[in-house]
């Protein structure tokens, strides 16, 4: 018997069988990883792109569009690494959005019959919220989530990020500082002046 | 706009805490609220990009094992010439010549400070409450927030 036949594989077993299962075990891990790390910021993140693009749709095209870059380009970093990544990617998509919407606006305000979107009859069932809620207590929330959005929606777009990312996503100075492509000490500026408008914006409703 | 400007002085920077605390408890009361219809639509959203990252791209496919079994060795070495040759080019002892340079991040800083409209004006203020709160504030948001809720329920 030659050397080469003490080296073959046991009988049935494909010849990458021991390397293939490690290989896909540890891509399945990641799978499983990006997964439960994707549902982790799925809701907030669309939350975001929503007090920035102000429509559902293109919120969550913003949404897909980070979680597909991040997929792609980065699913091999370390994990710790996501967050600030996908963040920052998607605050890019909503700023690349924003601008895109200006220069439609311009053209559009050319054309003399246009449709608006937001015309489009919309499913009740399926704008339904998703959980009961006691209706005293949903208008309240109602109430308080109406005033913020608007306070949100009237500041500027960098101080809306910081806030958004540091108290609703809960990332500290240095993950926003990555998320955002500035400084730390930009990131509190903006953070501070974020509190402080929204207190004056937000001061009858006592929030 | 500066909407907080001249009220500046009278925000506490527990006032503050207090209101971080409350809007979080606003912003994830409405997560909670996120209808059916755009659930659904995040977590397909999810499984597309999963699949995606299972599937290495064209381009990965083509060009991945050729990079990594022929290329990598003359890639290392190309880069390396190129990093010494700009070192010597840049002349080694200009890297050590700036306090700035010693400290990269106090570096960023300083150029964010003068290149930020928001910082320049609080300095311009001399807004004395952006320092409290700063100092007051640890590098997570909800650090205060849980004592500055506490006292002051409004």
């Amino acid at each position: 018997m030659s050397a080469f036949a003490t080296l073959a594989p046991p009988y049935n077993m494909p010849a990458t069988s021991r390397g293939g299962t490690l290989l896909n075990d540890t891509a399945e891990a990641r799978s499983r990883a990006l997964n439960q790390f994707l549902k982790s910021v799925e809701l907030k993140a669309y939350k975001i792109a929503q007090a920035g693009l102000r429509h559902q749709d293109d919120a969550l095209d913003a949404v897909q569009d980070a979680m597909l870059q991040l997929a792609r380009a980065y699913a091999n970093r370390p994990e710790e690494e996501w967050k600030p990544l996908f963040y920052r990617i998607l605050e890019n998509r909503i700023r690349d959005m924003q601008r895109r919407r200006t220069v439609r606006g311009r053209v559009m305000a050319w054309l003399p019959f246009r449709r608006d979107e937001d015309d489009e009859d919309l499913d009740p069932i399926a704008q339904a919220p998703s959980q009961d809620v006691p209706p005293v207590a949903r208008l309240e929330i109602d109430e308080a989530m109406r005033a913020l959005d608007a306070a949100l929606e009237e500041l500027p777009n960098r101080q809306r990020e910081a806030f958004l990312l540091r108290n609703l996503e809960g990332l500290d100075v240095a993950q926003t500082a990555q998320a955002m492509g500035c400084s730390e000490g930009s990131v509190k500026t903006h953070y501070f002046r974020a509190l402080q408008a929204l207190r004056v914006k937000l001061g009858e409703f006592e929030l | 706009m500066n909407a907080g400007e001249g009220e500046s002085s009278a925000t506490t920077p527990l006032q503050l805490r207090g209101l971080e605390a409350r809007s979080r408890l606003v912003l994830e009361a409405g997560l909670t609220r996120i209808d059916a219809h755009t659930r659904s639509r995040l977590n397909q959203a999810r499984q597309a990009a999963v699949a995606a990252a299972a599937r290495p791209s064209y381009l990965a496919r083509i060009f991945g094992s050729l990079t990594s079994r022929a290329l990598m060795p003359a890639t290392g070495a190309a880069a390396a010439a190129v990093l010494v040759a700009a070192f010597m080019l840049s002349g080694g002892h200009h890297l050590t010549s700036s306090v700035a340079d010693n400290n990269p991040a106090s570096a960023l800083d300083v150029l964010d400070l003068v290149t930020d409209d928001d910082a320049m004006n609080l300095m311009e203020e001399n807004d004395s409450s952006f320092y409290e709160w700063a100092a007051a504030q640890g590098d997570n948001p909800g650090q205060g927030a849980a004592q500055g809720a506490g006292g002051e329920t409004t």
